[in-house]
């Protein structure tokens, strides 16, 4: 918005040219008949959409040309489009609206992802925007593991690329079901069908062999906006839906809770003032009662759900995404990094898994390295991580390999230090997947799934050291307790050990607490 | 039984997750609270997290001695309200030397009295984790923040430093010399705030509310007499007229906008109804793209 002439700016009119800050809202509503719904509505669903494609390909002038047509775009990004350098056709350069990342591109540091918010009428819409160079992998896997649908971008005189295989094979990896193929320029190729159908079989005859649910493909011309917000009248052919029409017609992020009940125990509340002790948490997958009774996958100890909490007050009902405490009917000594399920389909308590990852780190794999999980609310030491094969992205088949770098999608074999409650992705993503942290640095030097997990430690070789309850409770521990909050002291103790020996050369179990064994 | 789960609703579960993720991986965690409306939203979200027990980790406030009256009652009847330790630090040194926002500027009292400050109480009570308000919307720069922004030594940011998040997992295991910043509102937009400050009904600084001010006209700007420490210079004169404040800081550096709205629903309403973004102008300003990052290297945020 420019300044509104003010009384004040008028009784200065002509003093100063510089831009007046006095700004009047005035002229923005009727304080008396203000409709809240309507300026700022309670939007009915989220979706996160990732995009990429190739540089110049037309990414930056496809979501401009989206925000311009569909959302709330401020007066004033409006008006700076308007004011500014048009290209062909006399169109503003709708592609300034996502430009942000300039001052990376001057320091030269990595291309990172970027994030973006705007509403349409329906929805919140968040831009992830991901670098779509092959050296990028690691940024485009880390945005694509936040989105709910990616939109792969590709130039329709160009067609489809290695690197768009590449493309949908991370995507499939971190758990992407939802794909849209945005065939951009159309304009260029005359607005032509055979070649648009030709784009669209050559994507089908790859993208089968992922796990997508749902693969869509639009033909666009973003600069004049065709199949972007409106209908395109240069390609009638064309009778799927635009690009704003899927996107608020896809399933909001979380609506239907989807898999088995999961509730990884994040810290546990107390509050001895009104006898209160709940475990605090985020349902990760499925939904839970209040009368149901849950299990905690470690221990295989049952309680009842007694009470689920908020602030707002209590719920009947906790559902995949929703924060809350839960109080249980019986103290089953749980803490952070428990995961409660219902009896039915719980998570595996796992010694070993296998595991799909991205490497993230600069610094390559090391076998002899310290490293730790981080699952959902869970820190394991890893006693040996063992890389057996690199995926290659463009032809997606697998070489064996022993060793892994920066932007290598690896699969291995982690054995942990102990037992953890483990899922594999396809059942429970948020169980299922992992960060693996470098214990010394502390940095995430990959993410992955989990394929399998068995129950079994790997076959301890005589040269492993055990670390006995015994042990670790004589002298380090001893000043602890047996509340739940010494419990992870104490785990946190024993992890820290195990990688110091670690370090050092010795192969290391850490006991399972008596509780915990199958 | 079908709940309908708004956007707000699922910012609202993802900010509560993010503080009892960091305040279950951090030793001592530390909530920085700059009493307005970012701060009073992400209060609410903490006390939410840790609900009903009270906020593990106390609020620290650097106060420059030049806020707004109004804020600092705000600020003491918040912590007594809802029970909370609240630490207020000042840089004893810039105010005994004198700094101030009317004879020096801006660049060095912000450095002096707001970002070394900042780092002094950070040293001082050996705060691994502060918790902060800022969103990817405000700001190109920030767009590409994460949740966990991790400062190596001397609260440097490093780009390169900064750790991939993927998922919902949050990775908070520190480096040698490592603290980090938390952003629980993150993915929140200037409009999810104030819609989430009317939804639940928070209180904030009446200064967000139109009302008779004395205030003076100064480089085109309306600036408000807190307290006498403002004096007129030549030509200038005390006016009462009716403003609010858009956003709240230092008074003498914090200009009011005239307005009658009076209560929430017609601040929001103007608030959002302008349609003007808060970085108007700084659409495609790189520059001001380059500073923001130059001064979160520096420590500053
Ligand atoms: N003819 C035509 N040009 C386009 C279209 N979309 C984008 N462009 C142009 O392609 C160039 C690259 O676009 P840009 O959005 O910056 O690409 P990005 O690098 O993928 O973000 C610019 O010159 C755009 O004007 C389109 O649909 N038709």
């Amino acid at each position: 918005m420019s300044a509104q002439p003010t009384a004040l700016q008028k009784s200065q009119s002509g003093a100063s040219k510089a831009p007046l800050k006095v700004v009047s809202d005035q002229t923005a509503a009727s304080p008396s008949g203000a409709n809240i719904d309507e300026i700022a509505p309670e939007l009915s669903g989220l979706l996160r959409v990732l995009t990429c494609g190739s540089v110049d390909d037309g990414k930056s002038t496809l979501i401009g040309r989206l925000l311009w047509d569909a959302t709330d775009l401020y007066d004033d990004q409006r008006e700076t489009l308007e004011r500014g350098k048009k290209v062909d056709g006399g169109n503003p350069d709708f592609s300034l609206l996502m430009d942000g990342l300039v001052a990376e591109r001057e320091q030269g540091i990595t291309i990172d992802i970027a994030w973006r918010y705007f509403d349409t009428a329906t929805r919140r819409i968040v831009v992830i925007d991901s670098p779509g160079h092959e050296q990028y992998t690691r940024n485009m896997a880390s945005g694509a593991s936040h989105a709910d649908v990616a939109i792969l971008l590709i130039d329709a005189r160009h067609g489809i690329k290695t690197q768009t295989r590449r493309h949908a094979a991370i995507l499939d990896l971190v758990g992407v079901k939802r794909v849209i193929l945005v065939v951009n320029k159309m304009d260029l190729v005359d607005w032509s069908e055979s070649t648009f159908r030709k784009i669209e079989a050559d994507f089908e005859t790859f993208s089968w062999r992922f796990g997508f649910w749902e693969t869509t493909v639009i033909p666009t011309a973003a600069v004049s906006g065709d199949n972007v917000a409106s209908a395109s009248a240069h390609m009638p052919w064309y009778t799927g839906p635009t690009l704003l029409e899927h996107l608020e017609s896809l399933p909001s992020r979380v609506t239907e809770p989807t898999g088995p009940f999961r509730f990884p125990v994040q810290t546990v509340l107390r509050d001895s003032r009104n006898d209160f002790r709940g475990l605090a948490g985020t349902v990760s997958g499925g939904s839970v009662r209040v009368g149901e009774t849950v299990v905690d996958a470690l221990s295989k100890r049952k309680a009842k759900i007694l009470r689920i909490s908020t602030m707002n007050g209590d719920l009947e009902t906790a559902s995949q995404g929703q924060a809350v405490a839960i109080q249980l009917d019986t103290d089953i000594d749980v803490a952070r990094g428990a995961v409660l399920s219902k009896g039915d389909m719980p998570p595996l308590a796992a010694r070993v898994l296998e595991a799909r990852m991205v490497w993230l780190s600069e610094t390559a794999y090391d076998p002899r390295g310290s490293y730790l999980l981080r699952t959902a609310t869970d820190l394991t030491p890893v006693s040996n991580l063992k890389i057996s094969a690199l995926l290659d992205l463009e032809t997606l088949e697998t070489h064996e390999a022993d060793a892994c770098g920066t932007n290598d999608i690896a699969i291995g074999t982690i054995a942990l230090g102990r037992t953890a409650a483990i899922d594999t992705f396809t059942e429970a993503p948020e169980t299922g997947s992992f960060v693996l942290v470098d214990a010394i640095t502390g940095g995430s030097v990959a993410g992955g799934v989990i394929t399998s997990a068995k129950a079994e430690a790997a076959e301890a070789d005589e040269n492993t050291f055990v670390l006995t309850r015994a042990m670790l409770e004589r002298g380090l521990n001893s000043d602890l307790g047996d509340s739940p909050q010494s419990d992870a002291e104490f785990r946190r103790r024993a992890n820290e050990v195990a990688l110091i020996l670690r370090a050092a050369g010795i192969n290391v179990e850490i006991e399972n607490a008596p509780d915990y064994s199958i | 039984m079908t709940q309908q789960i708004s956007h707000l609703d699922l910012l609202e579960a993802e900010s509560i997750h993010i503080f009892r993720e960091a305040a279950a991986q951090f030793r001592k965690p530390v909530l920085l609270y700059s009493i307005g409306k970012d701060s009073t939203v992400l209060l609410h979200l903490a006390r939410k997290a840790f609900w009903p027990a009270r906020l593990p980790f106390p609020l620290l406030h650097i106060d420059t001695g030049w806020k707004f009256r109004d804020m600092i009652a705000f600020r003491d009847k918040t912590a007594r309200d809802f029970d909370l330790d609240l630490i207020v630090h000042t840089n004893e040194d810039g105010a005994a030397k004198g700094i101030n926002p009317l004879d020096y500027s801006p660049s060095v009292y912000t450095d002096v009295m707001k970002t070394v400050p900042l780092k002094q109480a950070l040293d001082k009570y050996a705060f691994d984790a502060a918790f902060g308000g800022a969103r990817r919307d405000e700001e190109a720069s920030r767009a590409k923040e994460r949740v966990f922004s991790f400062r190596a030594e001397g609260h440097r940011w490093d780009p390169r430093r900064q750790r991939p998040e993927m998922w919902r997992l949050l990775n908070g295991r520190l480096g040698a010399g490592e603290t980090v910043r938390v952003f629980p509102l993150s993915n929140w937009t200037e409009r999810d705030v104030w819609r989430y400050i009317l939804r639940e009904k928070l209180d904030v600084v009446p200064l967000y509310f139109a009302d008779e001010r004395p205030t003076i006209v100064r480089g085109g700007q309306l600036i408000m007499q807190d307290d006498a420490r403002l004096t007129l210079k030549p030509g200038e004169e005390v006016v009462n007229r009716r403003v609010r404040f858009r956003t709240l800081g230092c008074y003498p550096l914090t200009a009011a906008v005239e307005s009658d709205a009076a209560d929430m629903e017609s601040v929001v309403a103007e608030t959002l109804g302008a349609r003007t973004s808060e970085r108007q102008g700084r659409l495609i300003d790189h520059d001001q793209v380059g500073a923001m990052e130059k001064k979160k290297q520096e420590g500053y945020f």
